[in-house]
């Protein structure tokens, strides 16, 4: 390529670039990385030093790792964790089959109708969690629909709460992945193969929203596993209001539990990883892989 | 077939055909999203609507609205809004530019599964431990505060303090930075590798590619993510109060102080509050809406 | 359809019983007392046990040793207490009774141990109902309601805590917080715009120089000075805050400070004082959800706490329970308790009058003296 350009044609400016491209082999040039190094390096920096100061605090008990002892030992602990992280994923499942065909309907079919769903979806920043919760048990207590008649109807209404504690963020990483590939010319490839919605959502949509669906997951998630006031007053028995509980009473098992829970989160999170890199034989046609 | 226009999109392929103008079918779609936000989230938002316009004995009154004007209010507003936009902000650059740099910077592979997890669990590091951590690290007896020290920087006599607005951000720029990450991940891959080499190959450089080909992919996914930021600092309350103590003035305490408080107790002031914040909200989705369109408008 | 048929039933039956045992405990005729007669006594034993759940709300295990006074009357009566928001607010109390009115799940409080003026707005509002323990006439006059909605359960006195590793030169009163020494070490508990506990402190300030229980403004002045000098810290004080050095000089109950002394075992050590220009105390109250879904539980919950046995465990926890005078009169209190408890002669307790003006002058006052109004 070099050499045609060289002898076919006099010197054309534009041969330079191609030049530098070809016979450099990579797009960025090494002054350039080690900024970008230290952009991730500082942030880390900045993301562990708290994290070591909490260490640093858990340890002043006496014996220094008893704060850990104590927890490993504190049976609902793990009871407490596991409720929340089954609640989370059940969540996660009804917040993605809820916001990704809105989000895609919104996108493809009615793009008119975007602003009042993004406003819907962000309105629960702004409804104060102790309004919705009471609002809920306000509403849910009594016929036509008594969910806190029960046990699993309190949970239930739990999980309904989460939902929408998840839209926020679920809808945005799903509208963000939707950007990212086209999908209009999917979605009439597909219907010209003789697709149904469903189909087009679940085969063709669903596996390119890979990295997004990530994102939302992991969001709500973290959401469900921090989240205090609703379990709480619907009397749930959730890993908040135990994290609550024991920071009353027990300063440095308090620092203990926060960083623990941390470290557990983050395992749960690579498991949801590893579940959601299940579909290979699913081809991803374009956008995230 | 006959009759109507066959519209192209940017590739030049027919788009898919808006089918005849049947409303009733195309709303169908939203069906699920609709019923769901109405049962869990419109219904909840109705008590609020009407409570604030009831006083603590339930009658109604317009009341509450009148005292928003409180000096003590409007200035809780300013600096809700002041926070949340520079958090939103910074948060939304800094977190592009890590996201950037573990996903197309050309840094290791394995760093960005592992930036994108601890993301995951750090966007929810929020409240009590949250500040506490902060407090252990760079209080007047943090960590990193007595290894200055014997360093010889006095942070705290220069006038640095955790315990201010800036403080405060610093604090939320923990769990604002990860959201962002997170969420701007997925169009960061959209970017094409051939895009970029495209542009080089037609002599632009970097700084053209930025400005010409990725920001502009780019700048809907950023707003849509740095609204999100907004929001997401804008109701944040239970850090806000573990760390300030309420010295700086913000909504969402203000509400906590009315509807869990000890001392006052006048609910429909607190549901009045949130009705403030419910149509700040509103404004700035206008205002970011309409920025979309005008991003989105070459994209078409 | 049945259950809504059942729920009716259920409903008149509670009626029914709730409103023999307002007769008997009244005070019809026999006066408070009548109550205490063992036929009632051991009925409401049996419905109690049968209903076999008891619902609290914001009943921290450090706070008043609620801890064994809950694993006590669990262990002694069979029942099991399902605990609500123990870090909730006396508001939030309030609410979760307003919001679950026909709930009967486990969301919905039994009973409430609110600051002093929630109880006559509960009472307005109606979500509390009138009940009388059988100890009823021990509860001062002043310190209950005349009808039986709330009534007084203990009171503590504001005190300075101090971790005395961080500090060695102990304050022992509001003036001695003012020395330049103390830079950057003093905090409230709470927010004084929000919390019962922070305006108490504000209060006792306003008692320590020169205003009285009525003129509240002197004590807004005092935090202005201390923060103006820098010697006020805005964090909110909790035990990890004081044992970690950054709140080291704390106003806040004596019985809070006291359990954290207790529970951080010298770790680091903690000394409590109250101070010797001031002493202000702080009354809370209990009283009965009108919409308890285990209404026996719940009076049965009120006549253990006003019993002498639990009089005793709250003083275990070195809050003052109510009808001191009375068991210090009876000689039911150990020596060596009495010994434990902090001296609170001579301490001024608001009358609910007066909390209503102070409250509303702080809460107004602080943000603008105060707090931070501008940039």
């Amino acid at each position: 390529m070099t050499a045609d350009v060289q002898a076919g044609a006099p010197a054309i400016p534009a041969a330079t670039p191609t030049a530098a491209v070809a016979t450099a082999g990579r797009p960025r040039r090494a002054p350039w990385r080690i900024l970008w190094w230290l952009i991730f390096l500082a942030g880390v920096a900045y993301f562990t030093l708290p994290l070591v100061g909490t260490l640093a605090f858990s340890l002043r008990a006496i014996p220094p790792l008893s704060a850990y002892t104590d927890i490993l030992t504190d049976q609902q602990f793990f009871t407490s964790l596991g409720y929340s992280f089954v609640v989370g994923l059940l969540t996660i499942v009804i917040s993605i089959s809820l916001m990704v065909p809105t989000a895609f309907w919104v996108r493809l079919r009615m793009p008119r109708a975007r602003p009042a769903v993004e406003y819907i979806t962000l309105l629960p920043f702004v409804v104060p969690p102790i309004v919705l919760v009471f609002a809920l048990i306000s509403t849910y207590s009594h016929p036509p629909l008594p969910f806190t008649h029960t046990d699993i109807g309190s949970t239930a209404l739990l999980v309904c709460g989460y939902v929408v504690l998840s839209f926020p963020y679920m809808y945005r990483a799903v509208d963000v992945g939707l950007r990212s590939m086209d999908i209009r010319a999917l979605t009439e490839a597909s219907q010209s193969l003789g697709a149904n919605w469903f189909t087009i959502l679940t085969q063709v949509i669903l596996p390119n929203l890979r990295v997004a669906l990530l994102s939302g997951a992991f969001l709500t998630l973290a959401i469900v596993i921090g989240e205090f006031t609703m379990a709480n007053y619907l009397a749930r028995p959730a890993f908040a209001p135990y994290l609550s509980l024991l920071g009353s009473n027990e300063p440095y098992q308090q620092s203990a539990v926060a960083l623990v829970s941390f470290g557990l989160t983050w395992v749960a999170m690579g498991f949801i990883t590893i579940l959601g890199r299940g579909s290979r034989s699913k081809i991803a046609v374009t956008g995230a892989r | 077939m006959t009759g109507s226009v066959v519209q192209m999109n940017a590739q030049g392929a027919p788009t898919a055909r808006p089918g005849r103008r049947r409303f009733g079918r195309t709303w169908l779609g939203l069906a699920p999203f609709a019923i769901f936000s109405t049962l869990f989230l419109l219904i909840p938002t109705a008590y609020l609507v009407v409570g604030s316009f009831q006083d603590p004995a339930g009658d109604l009154t317009l009341q509450n609205y009148a005292d928003l004007s409180d000096p003590v209010i409007t200035n809780a507003y300013a600096t809700s809004l002041e926070i949340s936009l520079v958090t939103a902000v910074a948060g939304g650059v800094y977190g592009f530019l890590m996201a950037y740099a573990v996903i197309s910077a050309g840094l290791p592979r394995r760093l960005r599964s592992g930036l994108m997890t601890f993301s995951g669990v750090a966007s929810n590091f929020a409240g009590i431990p949250l500040a506490l951590a902060f407090i252990f690290t760079i209080g007047r007896t943090g960590l990193l505060t007595t290894f200055l020290d014997s360093v010889g920087i006095r942070p705290y006599e220069s006038g640095f303090s955790l315990y201010t607005k800036v403080g405060l951000e610093i604090v939320y720029f923990y769990f604002q930075l990860p959201l962002m990450i997170l969420i701007i991940a997925p169009a960061i891959d959209g970017l094409k590798q051939e895009w970029r080499e495209a542009s080089e190959n037609m002599g632009a450089t970097s700084r053209q590619y930025w400005r010409y080909v990725a920001l502009p992919v780019l700048m809907p996914s950023l707003l849509g993510a740095m609204i999100l930021l907004f929001g997401n600092a804008f109701g944040a309350q239970a850090t806000a109060y573990q760390l300030t103590g309420g010295f700086i003035n913000l909504v969402p305490l203000l509400i906590g102080n009315q509807l869990s408080g000890d001392v006052l107790h006048n609910v429909g002031l607190g549901y009045a509050l949130a009705m403030g914040m419910v149509a700040i909200l509103g404004i700035t989705l206008i205002a970011y809406s309409v920025l979309q369109r005008r991003s989105e408008r070459w994209l078409r | 359809m049945l259950s809504t048929q059942r729920s009716v039933t259920r409903l008149a039956g509670l009626l029914v019983g709730a409103s023999m045992l307002f007769a008997a405990c009244s005070g019809i005729g026999g006066g408070p007392s009548a109550g205490a007669s063992a036929g009632t006594m051991d009925s409401l034993v049996a419905e109690a046990k049968k209903e076999g759940n008891l619902t609290t709300i914001a009943l921290p295990h450090t706070w008043c040793n609620y801890g064994e006074m809950l694993t006590s009357f669990a262990a002694k009566y069979g029942i099991k207490i399902n605990e609500l928001n123990p870090d909730g607010s006396s508001a939030a109390e309030i609410d979760a009774i307003k919001a679950n009115k026909s709930n009967p799940g486990p969301q919905a409080p039994d009973v409430v141990d609110v600051g002093l003026s929630f109880g006559p707005s509960a009472k307005t509002d109606a979500v509390i109902t009138p009940y009388k323990v059988a100890t009823w006439n021990d509860i001062p006059a002043a310190a209950k309601d005349a009808d039986g909605y709330w009534y007084g359960d203990y009171y503590g006195v504001m005190s300075i805590e101090t971790n005395t590793k961080v500090v060695t030169n102990v304050p022992k009163s509001y003036a001695d917080l003012l020395k330049p020494e103390y830079k950057g070490k003093v905090a409230l508990s709470g927010d004084p715009t929000k919390s019962n506990q922070a305006i108490s402190a504000v209060w006792g300030a306003a008692l320590a120089n020169g205003g009285s229980i009525d003129n509240v403004q002197p004590g807004l002045d005092f935090f202005k000075k201390l923060n103006d000098m820098g010697n006020f810290v805005p964090v909110i004080a909790k035990q990890a805050t004081v044992a970690s050095g950054e709140t080291p000089i704390v106003l806040t109950w004596t019985y809070t400070a006291l359990a954290d002394r207790d529970k951080l075992a010298g770790n680091p050590p903690v000394e409590v004082n109250v101070p010797s220009d001031a002493k202000f105390a702080g009354m809370y109250v209990q009283a009965v959800s009108a919409y308890a879904p285990h209404p026996f539980a719940a009076r049965l919950w009120e006549e253990y706490l006003y019993s002498d046995e639990g009089q005793i465990i709250w003083l275990k926890g070195y809050c003052n329970p109510i009808r001191y005078d009375a068991l210090v009169t009876a000689k039911k209190i150990p020596a060596d308790l009495a010994a434990k408890l902090p001296d609170s002669t001579g301490a001024q307790l608001p009358t609910l009058d007066q909390i209503t003006a102070a409250s509303k002058a702080i809460t107004t006052g602080w943000p603008t003296t105060v707090g931070v109004v501008v940039k």
